[in-house]
């Protein structure tokens, strides 16, 4: 019928869509040239780069190295873990690729594809912090070369079976170098942050940096190599070429990409033989035999595909869905066919908050500001919908532990202060409808731009309480990569985001956030003062075009210490500083974790580590096959086992 | 109805119209409800019908903003009548507050133990149809946001009938050349998908601009999109009639071409217009709550039937009232209209008695 036209082609492109999601149900092909080596290319560049690409013998390596193998570390697991079964995950959406880097490549499935279970050189212990080794067997840090030795396990193996060796440690400088990868920031860090790599034997190589920090050591031994020969091919067309190649990497598990069901189904499957099955840190962990991820986009249908019994573990990120949808007299809760538990972890916090662009009219005055800071209700957002779970957040930077500030907290939701600050800018009248506005008539309007829509609830309260204090908030809600970028184009009034530190990250990144170098195109004129007609830089994070003068030369003495005591120093004055300047109105943060599981997922006693973002992230988990037979009939005849709703709370902060 | 002079026949369909119970009383009905959502704020609001204070009335539904102070209460910002209400009682003074029906507004949040969830329907506390996910009343948010549906809808059909017919009747009446070109333009046209330009024009809107602003430029996308499916039916009805007599005989008096295909033609085809009227109405509300469903529809906080049923789907064992109310609203609503456009059709069917064979 022709009258439905316009909708029916709205039916047909959401449907087109569908398909285009779901198409084809065989394995991606993936042919193998042997034709093509890059080998003599790869000399070649070596050759090119000497001042990179160092060839050494061992009797040049120096004799008087202290070398850590970090095996004084405490396991990590349980004794108890059972190797075996099948674990059973959900994918947000199916990859665009299997390739680890490129284009596409940073998707919402590559921690399922690769990331959960690769290792590095050497990686941080999740609850000292320090290290224990990976592929790497021992380590030297020379603080005063800027250098650090590493001598590979020579047991270690790539999932397919080859030896790790120093040319494939090599070969990753060849490899992010290079154009044919398309991933400019990585190419940019491999380019920056390293001046040099020597090669000793098969085994034993150095990496030099340009300058010591204090966490120099994460920074050189938490990267992977990459297989030279798997990468035997790589070249112009690598985007292409090895879109639905697995890269081989130093796990547990692999990936056959015959085996994948397109748009649908990865099952990553453990290597029965791996190397490192029998190391200390590794021997409790990666136990189920069998990772099967299916796509469920929709978080409720996540949800009813958990309670069905399809996906072993549920991740509660909301409190409605922890108090109501599955409410502790829920029987399935009450019966203990599935546990909940709440996991109090440590390290740094994402910084759930409003960012003000100072760089907007009206909003380069720190009055308006401050107003802003005492008319974001944040407390009914914690009390009323949060439920009083989760703690205020108090400055940008929390969690970093000493280089966190001390003593600053959050200002609180107040009317009066708020309209003493906007009365301070010149708002001092109410109009018709209750909005503030100036001598000139403007409105004290400023529009919140953001992609959280499943958060939208939150924007809100925000809304309707900065009414009361005569400040309008427009909504603006966006998509997500569209959202983003109009925030790092700096277009936004406030923007409401959070930058996830990772779980190991030692101190806060003040140059990104608060350098002047990252808030305008040219921040001041020749003679040091302001440049008038500065326009704010895009494609940086610092989304608040934050640029206090003064605190420049802080940041860059911050950025190029290596003396932690002085850093810390620094860190609170700069922070300090983005107190006054009151552009980041600090929202909410989530000192914990909760978790619902089936009860055949079994955990170890403590349940998890310190540093860590979600349960799963170093896979101690076990998968015990006859409780999943047994809590399934249970269920049939309405057996109880118990409740178990568990609070872990043994690393939460006072 | 004597604004109109319709001739007989016109009067005829009218008749039957009314004589079609079913299709007459829903059209009674949707008018019924269209004219009192005109004026909803008297019926579901937060603000006060009337309050007399101190001797003075106020009547705020429609005024600028009291703030607390002007009623004696300490805050700067806007009275909560609704307490201001429970305060007059309790201090047994002559002062008194006359609230709407559903004492509440849509964007409001109340929730009685403190925490944003949905409530179920409680009639003591006035929400009849329950609360949203975050405790604002679902009865005055399907209200509302009903009515802005019906009035997007009407508003809507104005447009691609003004544009429809205006170019159909042009290609139909003038032929040759222009109704060729024409044709292959809308159907160039027609094949631009229309849900993406909906996307790609809400992504550059700027932020600034209000909630009716981009509720307007919501309906001219949808209207631009969408007003070429009207042009076929035109033409060919054009196309019919321009050979009749009393054309001729207009073109003969030297009546202009804007007058005989308005003054003269379009009376003629409006059977089919007014057939298609409803079941326009039908799909630009489908349209609109399809869209608010994916997120690309009315911007948030505005009442929607969409919105609702988006939340509906997320709470379907936790809240089912959510997804009932809006789903009911929407199955009432289509329902009404579809019979009204029933009745239509089979009262401006030339053939009375049909009998199928």
């Amino acid at each position: 019928m022709k009258e439905y036209k316009y909708f029916g082609t709205f039916a047909l492109a959401a449907f087109t869509l569908v398909l285009a999601a779901c198409g084809g149900d065989s394995g991606p092909a993936s042919t193998v040239d042997e034709s093509l080596d890059n080998t003599q290319e790869v000399q070649d560049f070596y050759a090119a780069n000497p001042e990179l690409f160092t060839f050494a013998s061992m009797a040049e390596l120096p004799t008087d190295l202290v070398w850590d193998d970090g095996m004084d570390q405490p396991e990590i697991g349980s004794p108890n873990a059972v190797k075996g079964g099948t674990y059973y995950e959900f994918l947000e959406d199916f990859p665009p690729t299997l390739r680890g880097i490129g284009p596409d490549s940073n998707s919402s499935a590559r921690n399922w594809i690769k990331d959960n279970y690769q290792l590095t050189w050497a990686m941080a212990h999740p609850d000292t912090g320090e290290f224990y080794p990976g592929i790497a067997e021992a380590w030297s840090i020379v603080p005063e070369d800027n250098t650090v030795y590493i001598k590979i396990n020579p047991a270690s193996r790539w999932t397919d079976g080859e030896e790790i060796t120093v040319d494939d440690a090599f070969f990753s400088f060849f490899f992010y170098l290079s154009d044919y990868v398309q991933a400019p920031f990585t190419t940019n860090y491999y380019r920056t942050e390293f001046t040099n790599i020597t090669r000793y034997d098969d085994y034993t190589f150095s990496l030099t940096v340009p300058k010591v920090k204090p966490d120099m050591a994460s920074r050189m031994l938490q990267i992977p190599p990459v297989p030279q020969h798997f990468y035997k091919e790589f070249g112009e067309d690598f985007p292409e070429r090895y879109q639905w190649r697995y890269e081989p990497h130093a796990g547990a598990y692999y990936i056959d990409p015959d085996r994948i069901n397109l748009g649908v189904n990865i099952v990553a499957e453990r290597l029965d033989d791996w190397w490192a099955k029998d190391n200390k840190y590794f021997k409790y962990r990666f136990n189920p035999d069998r990772i099967n991820m299916s796509v469920i986009r929709d978080t409720s249908k996540r949800y009813e595909a958990f309670r069905r019994g399809d996906l072993d573990i549920f991740r509660i990120s909301t409190a409605d869905m922890w108090y109501d949808n599955l409410p502790n007299d829920d029987p399935d809760v009450a019966n203990g066919y599935i546990h909940k538990t709440v996991f109090y972890n440590g390290g740094p916090r994402s910084n759930w908050g409003l960012w003000m662009n100072s760089a907007r009219p009206h909003l380069d005055n720190v009055e308006v500001r401050l107003g802003i800071q005492y008319a974001a209700n944040w407390d009914l957002v914690l009390s009323n919908y949060f439920r009083g779970d989760l703690e205020r957040l108090k400055t940008q930077d929390d969690g970093y532990g000493e280089f966190s500030h001390p003593t600053i907290t959050a200002r609180p939701f107040d009317i009066e202060l708020a309209q003493q600050h906007f009365a301070n800018a010149g708002f001092t009248e109410r109009g018709p409808d209750g909005i503030l506005v100036n001598a000139e008539g403007e409105r004290l309007a400023f529009t919140l731009s953001t992609h959280y829509e499943r958060l939208s609830d939150i924007f809100t309260i925000l809304k309707e309480e900065a009414i009361k204090a005569g400040l309008e908030i427009r909504i603006e809600m966006m998509d997500g990569a569209a959202g983003f970028r109009k925030a790092q184009e700096k277009q936004h009034d406030m923007y409401f985001v959070s930058f996830s530190p990772f779980v190991f990250e030692m101190y806060p990144r003040m140059w990104a956030y608060y350098h002047c170098d990252n808030a305008y195109d040219q921040p001041f004129l020749e003679d040091g003062s302001v440049n008038p007609d500065r326009k704010p830089k895009p494609q940086t994070n610092n989304l608040q075009s934050f640029c206090v003068p003064g605190l420049d030369p802080l940041i860059e003495e911050y950025q190029d210490s290596d003396d932690a005591e002085r850093m810390i120093e620094l860190s609170h004055q700069i922070l300090e500083a983005a107190y006054d300047y009151a552009s980041f109105s600090p929202g909410f943060v989530e000192p914990f974790y909760r978790t619902a599981y089936w009860r055949w997922v079994k955990w170890p006693e403590y349940f998890n580590h310190k540093f860590t973002t979600y349960a799963y992230d170093q896979m101690i988990h076990w998968i015990d096959q006859d409780a999943r037979d047994a809590t399934m009939s249970a269920r049939g005849n309405d057996e109880p086992f118990g409740a178990q709703i568990v609070t872990y709370d043994q690393f939460r902060a006072q | 109805m004597k604004f109109f002079h319709f001739n007989p026949q016109t009067q005829k369909k009218l008749r039957r119209f009314r004589e079609i119970k079913r299709g007459y009383y829903s059209f009674i009905i949707l008018m019924t409800f269209l004219v009192l959502s005109l004026f909803g704020e008297m019926l579901i609001n937060n603000r006060a019908l009337i309050v007399s204070y101190e001797g003075d009335l106020y009547f705020p539904t429609y005024a600028d903003f009291h703030p607390g102070t002007d009623f004696g209460l300490d805050y700067p910002y806007e009275v909560n009548y609704r307490e201001l209400s429970d305060k007059f009682e309790q201090e047994q003074s002559n002062n008194w507050v006359l609230m709407p029906v559903v004492p509440y507004s849509p964007y409001e949040n109340d929730a009685s133990t403190g925490i944003f969830r949905p409530e179920p329907p409680d009639a003591t506390k006035k929400h009849y149809l329950g609360t949203d996910t975050t405790s604002r009343d679902i009865l005055g948010r399907l209200f509302y946001g009903t009515r802005i549906a019906l009035l997007f809808a009407l508003g809507f059909m104005a447009s691609v009938y003004f544009i429809g017919v205006a170019v159909g009747c042009a290609m139909g009446y003038f032929g040759g050349v222009f109704d060729i070109v024409t044709q292959r333009l809308i159907e160039i046209w027609s094949n631009i998908p229309f849900l993406y330009m909906v996307i790609i024009v809400f992504s550059i809107i700027p932020d600034t601009f209000t909630i009716a602003m981009r509720i307007l430029i919501l309906l001219s996308v949808m209207v631009l999109f969408s007003w070429t499916s009207m042009t076929y039916y035109m033409r060919t009805e054009t196309y019919k009639e321009k050979v009749r007599d009393y054309v001729a005989a207009a073109v003969l008096i030297g009546s202009s071409n804007t007058r005989i295909v308005f003054k003269h033609i379009l009376p003629n085809v409006l059977a089919t217009l007014v057939t298609f009227m409803p079941f326009t109405i039908v799909s630009a509300i489908s349209a609109i709550t399809a869209l608010d469903f994916l997120g690309f529809g009315l911007p948030p906080p505005t009442p929607s039937l969409g919105e609702l049923l988006k939340q509906g789907t997320q709470t379907l064992r936790t809240a089912p009232w959510i997804v009932m109310s809006a789903f009911g609203t929407l199955v009432v609503l289509l329902t009404l209209v579809t019979f009204i456009g029933e009745a239509i059709r089979e009262s401006f069917d030339p053939k009375k008695f049909t009998v199928y064979k």
